[in-house]
């Protein structure tokens, strides 16, 4: 293990988010092994003439203008001709690749891999995974062209394109990226005391202290190859706009019939979440969609965390910082205190803060807006988002977490049986969640829908910098 | 099918209750089977499942052979559990998802059974952060075990391991063993060749592969709960 950390060697998108607000995907084949690796040796060489330069993790007070990262699946590692000893030591997870784990990860029915459109139907030629930032389409573009100029290295199987909505606003119109784990070795000024430990860098490194003290991630060797790099779930996941504001009209109009109403809404309340949304005049059923939505994420729309602000969003509270303790009225289902219970009692108690992510995402398709009326004789344009979950160990982060947290709900027994409201395979015939109301009963609705449903992705390793020069140097 | 059983056929029919034949069969006929259809073991621990019913108790059976096979060897084995005891307790205790776990010993194995919530490696994963020193207690008494301790040090080796050595759970149902070889094999869909006349030879030559199974995945008297809500409903706390 090295002494001092540089973040001078590791890519630039992992330990801090760029904010750029386009992103584009392209999905990579090696077509000529040689040429790859020179391609993979140009694009650390720190000339920049023939293949775009990889953003390192200290671009310093300055952001590139535009910032070029790439991940290599297992597949990829091998047709670059990473030697077998090497290869073996990948986790399994990884060498599987994502299309095999599809029950672990809820991808099953409409959503399994066999129903993935291409490129992530052939998950055996998906190699590598660059990834573009910028500010403007013609300079994912321009990046997008010089990256492929020699022709020879690469085939170019498919792209996706994501664009940030203004304030961080995500499909079902919430407010996203307030949480990513913070780093000692880091300093990052988007970035304020949430009340959590800081993360040990093992959470996004290999070959670093990880989360549970004193166990270490096999790192791949040659150490050059292995250490500091880290895994990304890259997911397409489709967001289904309109069922999901139907389904906030419904059960709305299920709670109005509930005795409990008023223990959930007093009346008159919806004055106050109107105030707050800067709505006037906002009905009791209108406040009742946005009291749902809040109770799904964990938070209202605009970020405010239902932990500390559960009777109205409230600009004025503190979004990152705040726990699950005591009578937190925060769900123990909500999306949010599944990805992440804080300090809140859970029952795998050694694992409160071991499956931390580093979130990526971005939205990709148009903006939805409920004022405007829908055509339903036309089909919805494809909306969703383009999300990477980044951890140094797949299956004791993002797996872990996606079939006993989000899909089985094991840590509360309160919860347990239920999937995530937001992302989780629900299935309307069985599904449930419970609001809870502050005399400690719940209301429970039923019948959610599935909202997100996968369209592909892949496992990708993302190699330090010295890797992606060790890849290029490869012969033989 | 002619319905009347001629002489040749009810002396074929008799032949596998013959000693003599019973020996052929499993020194000649089952290994040349074997050899022609190479059956490869199929993996152990719970079906994949997206029901939160099939994920809740779910069973795992380790078969470990002890490296010394000899009562001295049984007895390094049981010192080890019975040493470790408080350890154990406070593991069950902050993993929270085993419902209980079981020492045996079985000829010159030392066995572990246990009942668990969620995902098998999530299970050994948070075993190994709270009580690794355990498993290397009782994994270094057993053959091939000295390549994957410390367990902390060597958390996928490990669980890959104990993974390896947890029993194939046999389908209830016989057609799904067909199932799950074919899923072995990488088969995507359900040929829907049940050729049931050839399911008992393909049983046998699977057992030939794994020699020691789960005969079901195990049968519980209720629907599956998870340890923590029994706990919750008894208000002992979770
Ligand atoms: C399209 C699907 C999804 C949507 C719309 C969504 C939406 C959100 C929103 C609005 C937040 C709150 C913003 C924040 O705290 O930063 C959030 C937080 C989070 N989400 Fe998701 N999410 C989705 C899928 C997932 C998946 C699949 C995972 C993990 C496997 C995940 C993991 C997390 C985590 C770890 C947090 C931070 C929680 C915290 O630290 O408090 N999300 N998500």
């Amino acid at each position: 293990m090295s002494a001092v950390f540089d973040a001078a060697d590791v890519q630039g998108n992992i330990l801090r988010g760029y904010r750029k607000p386009r992103v584009r995907y392209l999905i990579l084949e090696v077509a000529d092994r040689i040429a790859a690796r020179h391609w993979l040796a140009a694009s650390t060489s720190g000339r920049g003439d023939d293949v775009p330069q990889i953003t390192i993790g200290n671009w310093g007070r300055t952001k590139p203008e535009t910032c070029f990262n790439i991940g290599l699946t297992y597949e990829g590692l091998r047709a670059l001709g990473v030697p077998n000893s090497s290869l073996e030591m990948f986790p399994n997870e990884f060498i599987e690749g994502m299309n095999a784990r599809a029950l672990k990860l809820g991808d099953v029915g409409p959503n399994a891999p066999e129903t993935w459109p291409a490129p992530f139907d052939a998950p055996k030629r998906v190699h590598l995974i660059a990834t573009i930032y910028a500010d403007e389409v013609a300079q994912l573009d321009e990046v997008q062209q010089h990256a492929l100029t020699d022709g020879k290295a690469f085939g170019l199987l498919g792209a996706l394109e994501g664009c940030a909505f203004p304030n961080d606003v995500v499909h079902f119109g919430y407010r996203d990226n307030i949480m990513q784990p913070r780093f000692a070795e880091v300093h990052d000024g988007q970035r304020y005391e949430d009340g959590q430990p800081k993360a040990p860098l093992g959470t996004v490194l290999l070959g670093h202290p990880t989360n549970f003290e004193g166990l270490t991630w096999r790192v791949p060797q040659p150490e050059a190859l292995g250490h500091n790099g880290t895994f990304n779930a890259f997911r397409v996941l489709e967001q289904d706009v309109v069922g999901f504001e139907e389904y906030l009209d419904r059960a709305a109009s299920d709670l109005l019939t509930r005795p409990q109403i008023d223990e959930l809404l007093p009346p008159g309340a919806e004055a106050k979440i109107g105030q707050a949304l800067s709505i006037e005049g906002l009905s009791r059923h209108a406040a009742l969609r946005e009291v749902v939505a809040a109770h799904l994420c964990g938070r209202w729309r605009d970020g405010t965390p239902m932990a500390l602000s559960p009777d109205a969003p409230d600009p004025k509270v503190d979004q990152a910082n705040f726990d699950y303790v005591g009578d937190s009225r925060c769900p123990f289902g909500a999306h949010i205190r599944r990805c992440n219970p804080r300090g809140g009692q859970i029952v795998q108690r050694v694992a409160n803060n071991s499956r931390r992510l580093v979130r990526r995402g971005m939205p990709y398709g148009p903006l939805y807006d409920p004022a405007k009326p829908r055509d339903p004789s036309k089909p919805e344009p494809e909306r969703g988002l383009l999300g990477n979950f980044i951890g140094a160990s797949l299956g004791a982060q993002f797996e872990a977490m996606s079939c006993d947290w989000l899909n089985l709900g094991l840590q509360d027994p309160r919860i347990t049986g239920s999937n995530d409201p937001i992302t989780g395979a629900n299935d309307p015939g069985t599904s449930w969640f419970d609001l809870p109301l502050k005399s400690g009963t719940t209301i429970r609705l039923r019948a959610l829908p599935r909202f997100v449903r996968t369209r592909g992705g892949a496992y990708a390793f993302l190699p330090s910098i010295p890797a992606i020069r060790f890849l290029g140097s490869l012969m033989a | 099918m002619s319905g009347e059983e001629g002489w040749f056929d009810r002396f074929v029919n008799g032949l596998p209750e013959t000693r003599v034949f019973q020996r052929l069969a499993s020194w000649v006929l089952v290994p040349y089977w074997s050899w022609r259809t190479p059956v490869r073991p199929l993996p152990g621990g719970p079906h994949p499942s997206i029901q939160p019913g099939d994920n809740l108790q779910c069973m795992m059976n380790l078969i470990m052979p002890l490296k010394e096979k000899s009562p001295v060897g049984r007895a390094k084995a049981a010192l080890a559990i019975a040493q470790n005891k408080d350890a154990i307790y406070a593991g069950l205790d902050n993993v929270g998802t085993v419902h209980f776990a079981r020492f045996v010993i079985v000829g010159d194995n030392i066995c572990m059974f246990s009942v668990y919530d969620g995902d098998f490696t999530n299970y050994i994963r948070d075993f190994i952060a709270t009580i690794g020193s355990v498993f290397n207690a009782v994994v270094e008494l057993v053959e091939g075990g000295e390549a994957v301790i410390p367990c902390e040090h060597n958390v996928e080796a490990f669980i890959q391991w104990v993974h390896e050595r947890d029993l194939y759970q046999v389908p209830d149902t016989a057609t799904d063993l067909l199932r799950d070889q074919e899923a072995l094999n990488g088969d995507k869909a359900a040929s829907g060749n049940d050729d049931l006349r050839l399911l008992p030879r393909k049983v046998v030559l699977q057992l030939r592969a794994n020699a020691n199974v789960s005969l079901g995945s195990g049968y519980r008297a209720y629907p599956g709960f998870s340890a923590a809500q029994v706990r919750n409903q008894l208000g002992i706390g979770w």
